[in-house]
């Protein structure tokens, strides 16, 4: 995929690159010929040095901005700027979130809060302000992160589980309401990824997950990104209101 | 075209109305003034005045007259 651009001249906003999944896929949007908006937590210089020369390399540009998906009025401020300087977002990936996992009775009512609101009501807001722009451009197209733990059961995810479930619920029920405008919104479901949430897991849980695989290992970054670059591209163009798992076959 | 007059004319184009019919008119007063109208009589004030309304003020947005406050407070149009 990566040898075709598919994006050229369309601008992608995305969120939470800095490392992991965003930022195998932020790597994807530049190698295929998009301009990006970075909306990540902080700047620092890692980023810029992995992201910049990579922009430059492939001819496309680069925007970097902060927002807190903890604090809603900073996420919207950063969405104002877009709004005031006019940027054209054809794409937006909200891709931001915290893993955390725990059984019922050791999921305090704060977590469960904190969780919602990284996971779930940041990019609710973030969908409702850029759908605005996507909308009276009468086209674009949006990806919500979630999770096969929002769509299979597994002990400990009361939380994260949860959180993702409500997403990918709303990328079906708002792809209904933006069809008209000619905008697609569609969610990937990654399985266990190898990436620091991975590491983070209990070794337990993480061998149960990978058991129910069928191919009995954990997915690369690369491949969820993939599959996020061709549902954001025009190839996908028929296709809207879907949670495309990217599980290994779970 | 005075602000007002555009304005008017949003609402009358976009709900299909006469202007006798614009004071005192709300939300789900007249039959294209639904959730979808609303989106497009939303989409159209925006575009006759070059704004983009937060989505409060779209959520506000319940009557002919909130609408020309909301424009005044928030937007700087002048009626």
């Amino acid at each position: 995929m990566s040898n075709s651009k598919l994006l050229t001249g369309k601008t992608a906003l995305i969120t939470g690159c800095n490392r992991g999944i965003g930022k195998e896929t932020l790597k994807q949007l530049i190698i295929n010929g998009a301009d990006v908006v970075c909306l990540i937590r902080k700047e620092n210089s890692d980023f810029n040095a992995f992201a910049m020369p990579l922009a430059e390399e492939n001819g496309v540009k680069i925007v970097t901005m902060s927002a807190d998906f903890s604090d809603e009025e900073s996420v919207k401020n950063a969405v104002r700027t877009l709004i005031k300087d006019k940027t054209r977002i054809d794409i937006l990936i909200n891709n931001a979130g915290v893993a955390t996992g725990g059984l019922l009775q050791m999921t305090s009512m704060v977590t469960l809060h904190d969780v919602f609101q990284i996971n779930f009501f940041s990019q609710v807001l973030l969908t409702q302000m850029i759908s605005r722009i996507m909308m009276k451009q009468r086209c674009g197209s949006i990806i919500n992160l979630g999770s096969v733990a929002g769509l299979d059961s597994f002990a400990g995810y009361t939380a994260y589980g949860s959180s993702k479930a409500a997403l990918m619920f709303f990328t079906k029920t708002v792809a209904r309401e933006l069809a008209p405008y000619g905008i697609r919104v569609n969610a990937v479901a990654p399985g266990l990824t190898k990436t620091g949430m991975a590491d983070a897991q209990e070794p337990k849980s993480a061998d149960e997950m990978i058991g129910r695989t069928s191919f009995k290992r954990l997915g690369s970054p690369e491949e969820v990104a993939n599959a996020i670059i061709f549902l954001v591209s025009d190839k996908a163009s028929f296709i809207t209101g879907q949670i495309l798992r990217v599980d290994g076959g779970m | 075209m005075a602000n007002l007059e555009k304005y008017n004319k949003v609402f009358c184009d976009t709900l299909e109305i006469k202007e006798d019919q614009l004071p005192g008119l709300q939300y789900q007063g007249v039959d294209l003034w639904d959730s979808v109208g609303h989106m497009s009589l939303v989409a159209a004030v925006e575009e006759a005045f070059g704004i983009m309304m937060e989505t409060d003020d779209i959520i506000n947005l319940s009557s002919y007259e909130k609408g020309k406050e909301i424009l005044r407070k928030k937007y700087n149009v002048e009626f």
